[in-house]
């Protein structure tokens, strides 16, 4: 497997100037990775309400889905680099504050390497997401679907980032406290972020938008909220 | 004639030996494979499109389609699917490179065509002996299914003998080569994009490393301990897939239905609306069929 390729299928392997031991970080190559894989699914991921109307259901402005389909290859991207740099201080000063400074780099390349498998495992399971919304206009089960693509590219990524960590522990045990702690505050700052940011797969019920800015909200006090009424039977 | 013989290769399994596979690679083109799955998914959906074209509404129309549809569905299939297979089996890190996989898949794809075309005659005298619309696509059903477990049946023979192949034992001489692996990454660090391509190449051509572990832990490990994990992995990830390529291609066919065509309706390429999946499809077929 020669040209474009070649970089995913490196880092997928951890081999060469991807591999937990090589001393140059191809921080370039890593960013781009994650921009054009991220993309690609988020295209996949926002052509749900389009397709809907391509098939020939009543949806509000059918012209304009495509762009819900660009803002969400826009915003898949985008929401890996925010929540990333949201969690990247206080990951460093933990790092800092346990005596791991001399090993940052190694873990920001584990970080960056993760973030890409994660985009990467995304990308492929793009055309499994494509078929689907050619099975199904529910909306319901087109959003838990997404959740399960989420889900399975997440563990891809925490597959890589063990990969990148083992060597790490090895030479200092504490290592392990910093990786769950970020584990922990990406998912914790990610899931808001989303929140914010969606509409990510757009219903077609609804108008086409970039976000939903007129109810953005904390979504664990929604949560919290959804649950109150739901106990108390309201 | 060059073309039968290559496809008898195929389902003798000459193309697929071991000591070939071994090698890395298959002895049969992309493109002759690709030309046999073509002619032979057209060949058999002649002799499915057949029903809709004797029936009452003499539709030629579905039989042109249906050769067309037949090879479509199992190559979008693959399209469908590969993506991810790729990802997963580089993740695990295993031997098998992108394009020998697709190349070895696309063979599993021709043999199953192969398997289905052979049955074209038993499709199409079933087709001149019976009136029942449930009762074909029953059939096909089934004939789908069994030319389907007989590619994959290839498939997993040709992974066989492919991870129980002494390629999986990493050579003596890759260990040595490691502690210079980052020095060599270090002084490559002004080369351009050209040379840097080169040397992606020469890296995934090298074989595994040994696994990232401190020394002392790496040397409690025997190595074959590795490339047998490795062995399971791929074998796990290929088990896996092979459940996705079947939901996944059962599904593809609902969408592009109609593959026999019923003969109360008129000829549609596609059906509209799409509510409704393949499982729930079969399941009232039989229904029908045994009211």
């Amino acid at each position: 497997m020669t040209g474009r390729l070649a970089p995913v299928e490196l880092l997928l392997r951890s081999r060469g100037r991807f591999s937990a031991s090589s001393r140059r970080v191809p921080w370039n190559q890593l960013v781009l990775i994650i921009l054009a894989t991220g993309s690609i699914y988020g295209f996949a991921m926002g052509s749900f309400s389009g397709l809907t109307a391509l098939w020939g259901q009543s949806v509000v402005e059918p012209e304009r889905r495509i762009l819900q389909a660009i803002y969400s290859a826009l915003k898949v991207p985008a929401l890996l680099a925010i929540t990333s740099a949201i969690c990247l201080p206080s990951f460093f000063v933990l790092n800092t504050l346990l005596g791991l400074r001399d090993d940052f780099s190694a873990a920001m390349r584990a970080i960056l390497t993760a973030q890409g498998t994660l985009a990467i495992t995304l990308a492929s399971l793009a055309p499994l997401i494509l078929l689907l919304y050619c099975s199904t206009e529910r909306y319901t089960v087109a959003s838990i679907s997404n959740g399960l693509m989420f889900f399975v590219a997440t563990l891809a990524a925490q597959v890589m980032m063990r990969r990148h960590y083992r060597h790490l522990i090895a030479r200092n045990p504490r290592h392990r406290v910093t990786l769950l702690v970020w584990l922990i505050l990406y998912v914790f700052v990610a899931t808001q972020a989303a929140w914010m940011f969606r509409p990510f797969i757009g219903d077609p019920q609804l108008e086409v938008a970039f976000v939903r800015a007129d109810d953005w909200g904390n979504c664990y006090v929604k949560i919290f909220e959804a649950v109150t009424r739901f106990t108390s039977g309201r | 004639m060059k073309f039968f013989t290559e496809i008898d290769r195929l389902l003798r399994g000459d193309a697929t030996r071991a000591s070939s596979l071994r090698a890395g690679r298959i002895e049969i083109a992309v493109r002759t494979l690709l030309i046999a799955c073509a002619s032979l998914g057209a060949l058999y959906g002649v002799f499915m499109g057949l029903f809709a074209a004797m029936g009452p509404n003499v539709n030629i129309g579905q039989l042109l389609a249906s050769s067309l549809k037949v090879p479509l569905l199992f190559l979008l299939t693959l399209v469908v699917t590969f993506p991810s297979l790729y990802v997963f089996s580089a993740l695990a890190d295993t031997k098998l490179r992108p394009l020998e996989t697709l190349r070895l898949l696309l063979a599993s794809v021709a043999v199953t065509l192969s398997l289905l075309a052979s049955f074209g005659p038993v499709t199409g005298f079933f087709t001149l002996s019976t009136d029942s619309y449930a009762f074909m696509k029953l059939l096909n059903v089934a004939l789908f299914g069994i030319s389907g477990i007989a590619g994959l049946w290839f498939l997993r023979k040709a992974l066989d003998s492919l991870f129980d192949s002494d390629r999986f034992l990493p050579s003596p001489a890759a260990e040595p080569d490691l502690p210079s692996t980052p020095k060599k990454e270090g002084a490559e660090g002004a080369s351009d994009d050209e040379d840097e391509q080169e040397d992606d190449d020469a890296v995934l051509a090298q074989p595994l490393p040994p696994p990232f572990m401190p020394s002392q832990v790496a040397s409690r490990l025997p190595p074959v301990r590795r490339t047998s994990a490795e062995a399971a992995r791929a074998r796990l990830i290929f088990r896996v897939w092979t459940v996705i390529f079947g939901v996944v291609g059962a599904q593809m066919a609902w969408i592009m239905r109609p593959f026999v065509g019923s003969p109360d309706l008129p000829f549609e390429l596609f059906r509209k609306g799409r509510v409704s999946n393949f499982f729930e499809a079969v399941l009232q077929t039989l229904g029908t069929l045994l009211n």
